[in-house]
């Protein structure tokens, strides 16, 4: 009898997929994950714990660099898959899961490579948020082992002499931004120096967040209703990623579920009370609050001397602030579902804030995020830049920021 | 009162306890069921055996230059504390093993974990696994002080350090009634040493799973297992240290102590849902500024309770 096939196939029941959103992706990652929570499927959180490598959305030119290194990363049994619409999202699924079972197949992919990390650190690294090295410095000093060069050192916040080392977020990493790069110097768990590298984006469609506006403008006939509606769900999928890092899976889950069934029921059947229910009960966790408070403050004079808009400037404050902000604005567009009035965009902003003259809300985030983040730990960058969000989708062309020395 | 099982009795503490542990994890599953809108069926209860077999058949991986001895050994570590820790627990009328410490014993194998999770953080050469592990070490200062204080007022309620003993203290009145305080914060250490719920952040989201970012296949059952065995023999503890252990009307002594750790497993598990991820630098605050002297009255009212009576109320 064939053990291992059997309990391959047993095991294929329910595999944890990674999924990486395209830029313009945003359509077909919402798919997805509706898809994943409806079967049961848990969502990775690294290479180490994925099955099925999900790419979601079109135009993977970007990425393909990342992907290949990330499917090297990851242990057999493993499938990658692609999906390019929202509906195609449940075939790619099963198709991936008949390929995780075939016994014979994966004992040909088992053979053929054992998993690791990246062979060189300081040459990539961007996979699922794993670590790239020290930069290419002391070569010629003592040796290392498997090569490694050693640590460089500097300053600390409290004038130490300490290593750095150079650590990329993004672009595969769960529960962040898509497209975000952040390349951070760290020493302990320190952030000493940050900067954003963020690609243009590749997807033809725009932002899927702000296409009820962009239809407006292009002269469309749009309700408040149906721009509420998107508004609502932006910020329940806004909420979703903060509270997945914040380690609260259970609201997590919750937001997305209240997500879907916004988009999915329209108008007439979201899930109105329920949502009011939610956003009550995430802004009034204490403990919440607590975790949050004092972090990433972007206070209401910096936020209009930096030009930001919408939710993140009338916040004006912490992490805690930008939910709670999230959390009321949420219920109030949720309050104007009927509205059969058509979009006047003065009236009901994009979820985060008004498009163009000049820019759009995402350049404005990108720009304050690495003031934000340096002297902050690592646990802070997440929490920070979940709190802001931005929609890298927004972006008219490719940004480069950089700050500090 | 608390007898002495025969020897090969240490054979069936594992068993039992994995027993346990399944019962946690599958009505964790449940409840993550209902949570996500999925029928609340057999299809999900299985979740966690899936999961397991999963692992069980799945590549194990590397990384570049790890201490693969320091990572191999921390990961084994956090299964085997939880199962020895379990090894002075009594069930029922009978423990495996009656030694005059076994709180004290108790107590080191939850510590093991310490250098388990720090040597499994350390030894993958990864950052996020590193800070992974020493986010424990954070913890552990914030939570052990409170817990040590904890299970010094049971001790000091009955005047021994043997369980059985405590067990014996409580046939008049239980702990937790003269004894909240210390209750409560043992629970909370419970989540801490297993790092489970508010007490996740070791394996935090915020880090790709922190010290379970670089592990598959067996190594990472080894890791989910063991924190959910240590839940288990937390929960299992809190029945002969604050509940009275098998003591109960009617029903037999297996009984009552079967129930008694099913309802704290449940509470642990329930609850675990409806909390964020503390940070462990702001409960670190908490647990020295409050917990600290107030798990120290607590010992101290017990002190003066059983100096005053002569001996448990």
């Amino acid at each position: 009898m064939d053990l291992t096939g059997v309990l391959l196939r047993v095991g294929a029941a329910r595999p944890h997929v990674l999924t990486v959103t395209t830029p313009g992706g945003t359509a077909v990652r919402l798919a997805a994950e509706e898809e994943l929570r409806r079967r049961g499927w848990p969502a990775a959180l690294t290479p180490a714990d994925t099955d099925v490598l999900l790419v979601a959305g079109t135009g993977t030119d970007v990425l393909a660099e990342v992907l290949d290194e990330v499917w090297r990363a990851m242990p057999a049994p493993r499938v990658r898959g692609h999906a390019t619409h929202p509906g195609d999202v449940a075939a790619v699924l099963d198709a991936a899961r008949s390929a995780l079972a075939d016994g014979i197949g994966q004992r040909a992919l088992a053979a053929a490579a054992r998993p690791s990390a990246p062979a060189r650190p300081d040459q990539g690294g961007h996979a699922g948020g794993e670590s790239g090295g020290d930069e290419d410095h002391g070569m010629s000093g003592p040796e290392m082992p498997a090569g490694l060069p050693t640590a460089e050192r500097g300053e600390d916040r409290d004038g130490l002499k300490l290593d750095q080392l150079h650590v990329f977020l993004g672009p595969v990493l769960p529960n962040w931004p898509a497209g975000l790069v952040l390349r951070l110097t760290v020493q302990g768990d320190v952030v000493q120096q940050a900067a954003v590298d963020a690609p243009g984006p590749g997807g033809e469609t725009g932002s899927f967040w702000t296409d009820p506006w962009c239809r407006a403008a292009a002269g469309e006939p749009v309700s408040v209703g149906e721009a509420a509606l998107r508004r609502v769900a932006a910020h329940l999928d806004s909420l979703g990623r903060l509270l997945a890092v914040a380690g609260w899976d259970d609201a997590a889950v919750a937001a997305r579920r209240l997500r879907d069934e916004t988009l999915s029921g329209g108008r007439s059947a979201a899930p109105r009370p329920a949502v009011e229910r939610f956003s009550r009960r995430v802004a009034r966790s204490r403990l919440l609050a607590w975790s949050t408070r004092g972090l990433g403050v972007l206070s209401p004079d910096d936020a209009v001397a930096a030009a930001v808009r919408g939710p993140a400037l009338r916040a004006g404050g912490d992490v805690t602030a930008r939910y709670r902000r999230w959390c009321s604005e949420l219920a109030a567009a949720a309050a104007a579902l009927d509205d059969d009035a058509p979009l006047d965009p003065a009236a009901l902003e994009p979820p985060r804030g008004r498009l163009g003259s000049p820019g759009a809300p995402a350049a404005e985030l990108l720009a304050v995020l690495p003031g934000l983040l340096e002297g902050a730990e690592l646990a802070a960058v997440r929490l920070i830049v979940a709190s802001l969000d931005p929609d890298l989708d927004e972006l008219p062309a490719r940004v480069e920021v950089s700050h500090g020395g | 009162m608390v007898v002495s099982a025969p020897l090969w009795s240490v054979l069936v503490v594992p068993a039992v306890l994995l027993v346990f542990t399944l019962a946690a994890v599958t009505g964790d599953a449940l409840l993550a069921a209902r949570t996500a809108g999925r029928p609340v069926a057999a299809a999900g209860a299985a979740g966690p055996l899936v999961e397991a077999t999963r692992l069980l058949v799945g590549q194990r991986r590397t990384t570049l230059a790890p201490d693969a001895l320091l990572w191999r050994l921390g990961l084994l570590t956090v299964s085997v504390a939880g199962v020895l820790a379990a090894v002075v627990i009594p069930f029922g009328g009978m423990t495996a093993s009656r030694m005059s410490v076994g709180v004290v014993w108790f107590n080191a194998m939850e510590v093991l974990t310490w250098a388990g999770l720090w040597m499994a953080g350390w030894g993958a050469n990864s950052v996020l696994s590193m800070v992974g592990g020493y986010r424990f070490v954070a913890q552990g200062l914030a939570y052990e002080l409170p817990l040590m204080f904890a299970l010094i007022t049971a001790a000091t309620g009955a005047q021994s350090l043997n369980v059985a003993d405590i067990v014996g203290a409580q046939r008049n009145l239980w702990f937790v009634v003269w004894m909240p305080v210390a209750f409560v914060v043992y629970l909370a250490g419970v989540y801490a040493f297993s790092f489970l719920g508010p007490f996740a952040y070791p394996a935090g989201t915020d880090l790709a799973g922190g010290v379970l970012a670089e592990l598959s296949g067996v190594d990472r059952l080894m890791v989910e297992a063991g924190r959910w065995l240590l839940l288990t023999a937390g929960a299992g503890m809190a029945v002969p240290l604050f509940l009275g252990g098998g003591d109960g009307p009617l029903l037999p002594e297996w009984v009552w102590s079967t129930l008694k750790t099913l309802a704290v497993l449940a509470v642990l598990v329930w609850v675990r849902r409806r909390l964020p991820t503390l940070r462990a630098d702001r409960y670190l605050e908490l647990a020295w500024v409050v917990l600290i002297p107030l798990t120290i009255l607590q010992a101290l009212a017990a002190a003066l309770v059983v100096l005053t009576l002569g001996g448990a109320p």
